[in-house]
């Protein structure tokens, strides 16, 4: 008897749904995606979508209204596996700089008083704020290689595999010649493999956008682009940038130190 | 009250829904919704440096990217006082191309083309279009390739830095790119055939204004420093506000633009409306060939416009690559000084006019502006889908709004990350008009004008209403004899709303009451024509937005001054509900 395909939604929360994207951008192996699962839902490729039980939900984006956290709950709810897709849902992506009272202040500054009906927002959070997740995929977009690997896998019933090195081993296997040496603030030291450290192959300074990588030595990093005679704020800033909510205890700790 | 709606928009890029409540025979409101969460990308690259906002405000769409990339960049460039080499503006020519074939090509063939050969999706559609899917899946490919080689990757690509690019892709990149874009003409003129050859269907049909760049010297192109609109104005780059005048509206998290008080489209039919004439070779040919004027006034027009776009890009790659490399190779990148400036940078994008404004002091970002194409074509969305749902519901066809406002808004391209899935259809409840008016008197004491002639029977019932209230002596009160200018309107520019009573012809049973927004009037021709002569340079943009008339359907208008029973009837409960204060 043919075994069952694996039922898969893929969604899309807040965000600029480039991981979503990039999966169309599979174009020599989107038909066969297509063909290997069963594809339950998918706004952005097809019409005829169905909320039911998951193998697997791929959601990207974070959370930044009401509606959302009741929908990833629902998604939980209907899934064996929850996986992350991209920055957003993994750090909270850049838009989860803002918290708190600060967030409520921006908000107010850009919508003014208009009381909307429609949805309430909240502050932006990555989707384990609200749920558990199994797996995660980071990137600003996910990287089609990652994903491809990923996916196979796990369709072929293995757990996907880790990347648990920061950019900078990549870079070397390019032999790019190393930019923080020449001076450049690069946070490929500080962030997850698996763009293939495209932004130091350009000469462009790793600008983080994978997010943290496990264990990096965020000290060493902070006080070699002072050395580099970046002020603390644009020093916190630049590795605030794509770290979502992940750096916020070190920095608290640094301003304690500083005070 | 019935409610039509598409929460859930399928095949566009991001979470957004259109809504429709319909009111007995008259489509009462329409929604475009985002329900994509704030991300305020604004706010959050203030006290960023340049660099940092150029690589974090194209964050804002994904299949735009470029676009907002070309244009962040222009923005710095000009506040920054910047001149790129001419390398490198023919290098971000050609990574504009990039992804316009990207997103044209994903648009057309994968999220538009099912609805017009009756399909859920493209991958059902290969069943039948075998030949077209694949091939448009390696046309798609071949734009995200030329990003990848010109930005770095396919969505959100670093190549392209303040100052011109990181690197230089190598002449071979660029020869084979060439070539392929030659190779690939037979395929381009197909698809330019079939998406021009399509019967698209006929409602919404209604003219509006274009508005696009202006790319200068006699060209077509996808930026410059002018914005052309099609009423004949010109706009200079930093003077964008006068084009888009943001407001939020209560359903979306994405702001929308009026130009002058109307509604406005961008995209490339807004594109080939405007400058199409300048297309050349292929594209050129094949504009004459199959313009008409009928594109002008329905959105599905958009389709065929997108592919004469990609022929005009499969055409201009291998004149770009060779120029480029003809130039001698120096630094891909110029040196610049950081100072204080502000810049604005305009450029096409896919989907429309995008312009960036950004202002830098002492080194930080201190101010944003982003006003992406969805946002200034939301007005225009909502409106063309309030007519094709009025038509369809004048015809009988009420099933088919759903999918029709679906795909309204589907032409569009919306790119909802950039604001914002899509379309519902609510039925009204049992005088619907009574909340709508609570709600609009929570906003502030209304001016109510009374419009009609006394002499044509329950056509006086507005003019009727009116003398009733104010005998009353606490509302504002006009006549439609009374205001004959600005002043007489006894308000300012302020957000006073301002409601119109009248008998309205809806078909419906006499004395029902229908309050909707003016604007909806003044879209269909058969009863805009009552309100010309009031709002005709009288009622400016502001108020306009806060202007409803309630309608009451009449038994007779003619000749006659006695007012219906029914209509009668109805007046005692209207002047009730306005005289009501405890539920406002």
């Amino acid at each position: 008897m043919k075994k069952d395909k694996l039922k898969v939604g893929i969604y899309e929360l807040t965000g600029c749904a480039g991981d979503a994207l990039l999966i169309l951008d599979c174009e020599m192996e989107l038909l066969d995606i297509f063909k290997a699962v069963d594809i339950q839902s998918f706004l952005m490729a097809k019409s005829d979508n169905i909320d039911g039980e998951l193998d697997i939900a791929l959601v990207e984006g974070s959370v930044t209204t009401e509606k959302e956290i009741e929908e990833l709950k629902d998604i939980r709810k209907r899934s064996k596996i929850v996986v992350a897709l991209g920055l957003c849902a993994c750090v909270g992506g850049i838009q989860a700089r803002f918290q708190g009272d600060e967030w409520e202040k921006h908000l107010q500054e850009v919508y003014g008083d208009t009381e909307m009906n429609h949805v309430r927002a909240v502050a932006s959070q990555p989707i384990d704020a609200y749920v558990d997740v199994d797996f995660y995929l980071p990137g600003c977009p996910i990287g089609k290689e990652q994903f491809l690997n990923f996916f196979t896998r796990v369709v072929g019933g293995s757990p996907p595999e880790k990347y648990p090195q920061p950019v900078c081993v990549t870079c070397k296997y390019h032999e790019n010649d190393c930019l923080l040496k020449k001076g450049i603030p690069c946070l490929g030291p500080l962030t997850a493999d698996g763009c293939g450290s495209i932004c130091p192959n350009h000469n462009v300074p790793c600008y983080g956008c994978w997010g943290p990588v496990e264990g990096a030595n965020l000290r060493s990093e902070y006080y070699l682009l002072q050395e580099f005679g970046l002020d603390i704020e644009a020093i916190q800033q630049r590795m605030a940038n794509y770290s979502g909510t992940k750096f916020s205890e070190f920095f608290e700790q640094l301003r304690k130190e500083t005070k | 009250m019935k409610k039509i709606s598409v929460e859930h928009l399928a095949r566009v890029e991001g979470n957004g829904g259109i809504s429709a409540t319909i009111d007995g025979n008259v489509v009462s409101e329409v929604n475009f919704i985002i329900n994509e969460g704030p991300r305020l990308i604004e706010k959050l690259v203030l006290g960023r440096t340049p660099e940092e906002d150029a690589s974090m405000s194209p964050r804002i769409c994904a299949i735009c990217t470029c676009s907002h990339k070309n244009a962040v960049l222009r923005a710095m460039e000009n506040a920054l006082n910047i001149q790129i080499s001419q390398k490198s503006y023919l290098l971000r020519e050609l990574m504009h191309m990039g992804e316009f074939i990207e997103s044209h090509s994903l648009h057309t063939f994968y999220l538009a083309l099912p609805d017009f050969v009756g399909f859920p999706n493209a991958v059902a559609m290969a069943s039948q279009y075998e030949f077209e899917v694949k091939i448009a899946l390696e046309m798609k490919h071949f734009g995200n390739h030329i990003m990848k080689v010109t930005n770095g990757r396919y969505i959100h690509g670093e190549n392209a830095i303040i100052g011109g690019f990181g690197k230089y892709p190598s002449r071979e990149e660029l020869i084979w790119i060439k070539e392929r874009a030659i190779n690939f003409m037979p395929f381009v003129q197909k698809t330019v055939d079939l998406f021009c050859g399509l019967d698209y269907p006929d409602a919404p049909d209604a003219e509006t204004t274009y508005v696009c760049c202006e790319p200068g010297d006699d060209r077509f192109g996808f930026w410059g420093d002018e914005i052309i609109v099609s009423t004949g104005d010109k706009i200079f780059r930093n003077d964008y506000a006068q084009l888009t005048n943001e407001f939020v509206v209560p359903h979306s998290y994405a702001k929308h633009s009026r130009y002058q008080g109307k509604p406005f489209s961008v995209g490339a039919l807004a594109r080939i409306v405007n400058i199409g004439e300048r297309l050349q070779g292929e594209a050129g040919k094949m504009y004459k060939k199959y313009y008409t004027p009928q594109w002008k006034t329905n959105p599905f027009f958009h389709n065929p416009a997108r592919t004469l776009e990609i022929m005009h890009c499969f055409e201009r790659i291998p004149v770009l690559v060779d120029e480029f490399l003809r130039l001698e190779e120096k630094s891909s990148t110029v040196e610049y000084k950081i100072q204080d400036g502000k810049g604005t940078g305009i450029v096409e994008a896919p989907r429309g006019l995008l312009i960036h404004h950004h202002e830098i002091t002492k080194g930080k970002v201190t101010y944003a502006d982003i006003i992406t194409p969805t946002a200034q074509n939301a007005e225009d969305i909502e409106r063309y889908c309030h007519i094709a749902a009025q038509k369809l519901l004048d015809q009988g066809q009420e099933d088919k709004i759903r999918s029709r406002m679906d795909m309204v808004v589907r032409a569009f391209d919306p790119c909802i990350s950039c604001s914002a899935h899509m379309a519902e259809v609510k039925q009204a409840p049992v005088d619907a008009w009574k909340n709508k008016l609570n709600e609009i008197k929570s906003q502030g004491d209304p001016l109510y004008i009374g419009v009609g002639n006394e002499a044509r029977s329950d056509d006086g019932v507005g003019i009727q209403l009116a003398l009733e209230l104010r005998k009353k002596g606490n509302h504002q009160v006009l006549l439609e004899s009374e205001i004959t200018e600005q002043e007489n309107l006894g308000i300012s520019a302020n957000q006073q709303p301002l409601i119109f009573l009248d008998a309205i012809d809806f078909n419906e049973a006499p004395g029902k009451v229908t309050l909707i927004p003016l604007n909806y009037v003044l879209q269909n021709t058969a009863l805009s024509h009552r309100f010309l002569p009031v709002i005709s340079g009288i009622i400016n943009y502001t108020q306009a937005k806060n202007a409803y008339v309630l309608g009451i359907q009449p038994l007779s208008i003619q000749a006659g001054s006695q007012v219906s029973p029914q209509v009668r009837s109805v007046m005692t409960e209207i002047l009730e509900q306005i005289d009501n204060r405890t539920s406002s």
